[in-house]
């Protein structure tokens, strides 16, 4: 019978599709220890006479043109297998404070991102792998050229997870993939580490690189990057924000302007302390924010969007510089936040402008005319350069109000 | 084959859930974004509508004709040459629908997960899972269906109510859109997303009751629906609409930008893939069923397992056909707007010429037995 051959065949192939099956898990095996796991990547720019350095790897002379003559200096920090230790229990060496002992750094140059990591690769055995990739950092110096390049390649690769974070660097930024901070094993853990406990103790936003993609993208707001510099016990600090407009790095604030930029935003919890200043030097006392909350209104007034900030600020106070004052009188209390409502609104203030001057919307305000005012975005917009222009010529009605709640364990 | 009665309502309502979720949801955030911006969410709503109607269409004739399936009935409605002319192209439809999905499927794969892998081996292991499990009768058919439902629906809603932790309301107004362009465009290539659901006309002959098909088709709609516009809704959400824009897969890189919390898994791409290979599957195989089975009741065979592996071959070439990725989606789209002809417009004069010419088929008598 015709149906009893069929069946026959239908068997034979469903064996043979149990060894399609079976050997088709094979072409992607890869041993962990034949990766090689990156876990950060610096980006620099390096200088045309760095070309006689590169090998013609992804490139030849003449037929395989290269784009220009801006090259990039790339390192990466691959984690080296068996040497990070797996628990607090294991103590290892120890005690040396270099980054030779966990990671490995290499830097290579190229004419593009990709084109570094082809040259990188074609120095070492393992094939890079980068899902892992906690920290990219790159140079101020390409960030104020543009990212478009570095940008593209990380949103183009599938490894490169969203919550990495990119951060630009004050000077070179193979600095810190060098760099071995002694608190942490594994020096970019270290960086990670840094911005992610800024961001729990309320002294930096959320900003990983795939929220610095979103932003950027966004017809009404700008990105920004944490902007970074290795100091002298190979620590780091965040010096600041980094602004961006469009993939440029713009401008740059200093640490206090992040309590800025959290507070128009109410981002919780807060984490900042400031000077407020009575009558002189010896009566100054310091207060800690608590928590924030902010209020966005928006109005349209003779054609340019108004915005109205309400920012409301718990904070407790700190210290005391001088006896003079004493603290366990409501008035005084009330002079304090009166002094520090006044300080806030200046320096809000001037955050604002100073981000207008540089056309980097990086609150997201466009963004609530366009989500608020579709009409008006739509006929006076529409375009992220039209929106950087406005940007400029909006208005701002800051005010602050502090609430001094709780003043520590002294009486007075 | 004595047609047993015995698919329920419930059954019948996952059958078309897991048919209609398939690869299409990693594109379909793009597809809404590109229409309509911020106004994506809509578009997916006004697009699940349409969908509807399809549905609703293929519904009422199945239960004019509750014991007939398409080909059947559409011979006695618009006569022999006609109807078997429109069998001809529903078949067809749906074998290059099959290789479409198992190319797409096998892409996604080469490109996000197993880059070394080549697609051709992809898609014939898929291709090969459909043709061994369309081997079996519609009673196992619809179980493989009732299985795979909750395991395809719940973790894809899990995974869409965790990203929503980075959610921002903000992206998602104004909900009719800033600038939409190509609204109809959109809604006719998310429309397309479903025409899995055609599956419908093969269940009814065997469902226990056809009379509810209407019924089970409304909530199959409603779940599969309602997944795919919370699916682009957290997806605009969380990216914005124009950086939804510069995504070849949103939904995929969704997944890849959420976490559990307290970071037990960073990213849940891979999670997302299991369960989606999953919706893939169950959709190749609705559509290979629908083709052979199509196929076997156009050549009066009694068994429609003869033609599982023969349609094999001529699918696997025709899943090769596209050179590259662009190239696939332009092809998609467009076999996509051509089927809203056959999964829409054919059965609705189906639907108006029965009703003119007063055809009908014969009423189920025995209800209770199963």
């Amino acid at each position: 019978m015709t149906t009893d051959r069929i069946l026959k065949l239908g068997r034979r192939l469903i064996v043979a599709s149990f060894f399609v099956i079976a050997l088709t898990g094979c072409w992607d095996r890869l041993e962990i220890e034949e990766r090689a796991v990156v876990l950060g990547v610096s980006i620099d720019t390096a200088s045309p006479e760095a070309e006689a350095e590169e090998d013609e790897v992804s490139h030849l002379q003449g037929s395989q043109p290269v784009p220009s003559k801006d090259m990039v200096r790339v390192a990466v920090q691959i984690a080296l297998p068996g040497r990070i230790p797996l628990g607090p229990g294991e103590s290892g060496g120890g005690g040396k404070g270099s980054a030779g002992q966990t990671v490995w750094v290499v830097d290579v140059v190229g004419h593009s991102v990709d084109d570094a990591i082809m040259n990188l690769q074609q120095q070492i055995s393992s094939r890079l792998f980068f899902g892992h990739l906690r920290v990219i950092v790159v140079s101020e110096q390409l960030a104020k050229k543009g990212l478009e390049n570095v940008n593209d390649y990380f949103r183009r690769n599938s490894e490169v997870r969203r919550m990495a974070w990119m951060m630009v660097s004050k000077g070179s930024a193979k600095d810190l993939m060098v760099a071995a901070p002694k608190l942490e094993r594994v020096p970019t853990l270290y960086l990670m580490s840094t911005l992610d406990e800024g961001i729990r103790m309320g002294k930096f936003p959320k900003d990983y690189i795939g929220i610095f993609w979103s932003n950027s993208s966004k017809k009404g707001q700008e990105g920004f990057l944490p902007y970074v510099e290795i100091k002298k016990e190979q620590n780091v600090e965040v010096k600041g924000l980094a602004f961006f407009r469009g993939s440029k790095m713009v401008g740059k604030s200093n640490p206090l302007q992040i309590a800025g930029y959290l507070g128009v935003k109410g981002i919780n919890p807060a984490g900042y302390r400031v000077f407020v200043k009575l009558d002189g030097a010896p009566s100054t006392v310091m207060t800690a924010a608590a928590h924030r909350s902010s209020k966005i209104g928006l109005r349209i007034r003779n054609g340019i969007p108004v915005f109205s900030i309400q920012i409301a600020i718990d904070v407790n106070l700190e210290e005391k510089m001088g006896d003079k004052i004493h603290i366990n009188d409501p008035k005084t209390l009330r002079r304090i936040e009166l002094l520090q409502e006044e300080g806030s609104d200046k320096s809000y203030k001037d955050f604002l402008e100073m981000t207008q001057k540089l056309g980097s919307d990086i609150f997201g305000f466009g963004e609530i005319v366009r989500s608020k005012q579709p009409a008006f975005w739509n006929r006076h917009v529409k375009s992220k350069e039209r929106w950087q222009e406005m940007y400029k010529e909006v208005e701002f009605e800051v005010s602050t109000s502090i609430k001094i709640r709780r003043i520590g364990m002294k009486g007075k | 084959m004595e047609p047993k009665r015995h698919i329920t309502v419930i059954e019948t309502a996952s059958i078309l859930v897991s048919t209609i979720i398939g690869v299409g949801v990693l594109p379909l955030p793009l597809f809404a974004v590109n229409a309509g911006d911020s106004g994506a969410p809509l578009i997916t709503f006004v697009a699940v509508l349409f969908a509807t109607v399809g549905v609703v269409l293929i519904a009422v004739l199945g239960m004019r004709f509750p014991e007939q399936t398409i080909v059947q009935y559409g011979e006695t409605i618009i006569g022999k040459w006609p109807g078997r002319l429109g069998s001809l192209l529903v078949i067809g439809f749906f074998a290059v629908l099959t290789s479409l999905t198992a190319r797409e499927f096998g892409e996604v794969v080469v490109t996000a997960v197993l880059k070394k892998t080549p697609v051709e081996v992809t898609v014939i292991v898929m291709l090969l899972l459909a043709a061994l499990s369309v081997r079996n009768n519609l009673t196992t058919f619809s179980y493989i269906h009732y299985f795979y439902f909750p395991l395809l629906l719940f973790p894809a809603l899990f995974i869409v109510a965790l990203s929503l932790k980075n959610a921002d309301v903000q992206n998602i107004l104004p909900i009719w859109g800033n600038r939409p362009v190509g609204v109809t465009r959109g809604i006719i290539t998310i429309t397309a997303l479903f025409q899995g659901s055609f599956i419908l006309t093969s269940v009814i002959p065997h469902m226990r009751r056809p009379e509810y098909a209407m019924r089970a088709s409304m909530v199959g709609m409603l779940v599969a629906g309602g997944l795919y516009v919370i699916i682009v809704a957290a997806t605009v959400s969380v990216f914005g609409a124009e950086e939804t824009k510069k995504l070849l897969w949103p939904t995929l890189e969704l997944a890849k930008a959420t976490s559990l919390p307290a970071n037990v898994l960073e990213r849940l791409d891979a999670a997302f893939l299991a369960v989606w290979v999953t919706a893939v599957f169950t959709t190749l195989l609705s559509s290979y069923f629908l083709t052979i089975q199509s196929a076997s009741q156009l050549l009066k065979l009694k068994d429609h397992r003869m033609f599982s592996f023969f349609l094999l071959p001529f699918v696997f070439v025709m899943a090769m056909q596209p050179q590259n990725i662009v190239q696939m989606y332009q092809i998609i789209e467009l076999v996509g707007r051509i089927g809203l002809f056959i999964t829409i417009a054919y059965p609705a004069m189906l639907l108006v010429v029965s009703i003119l010419r007063k055809k009908r088929g014969e009423r189920v008598d025995d209800r209770s037995n199963p």
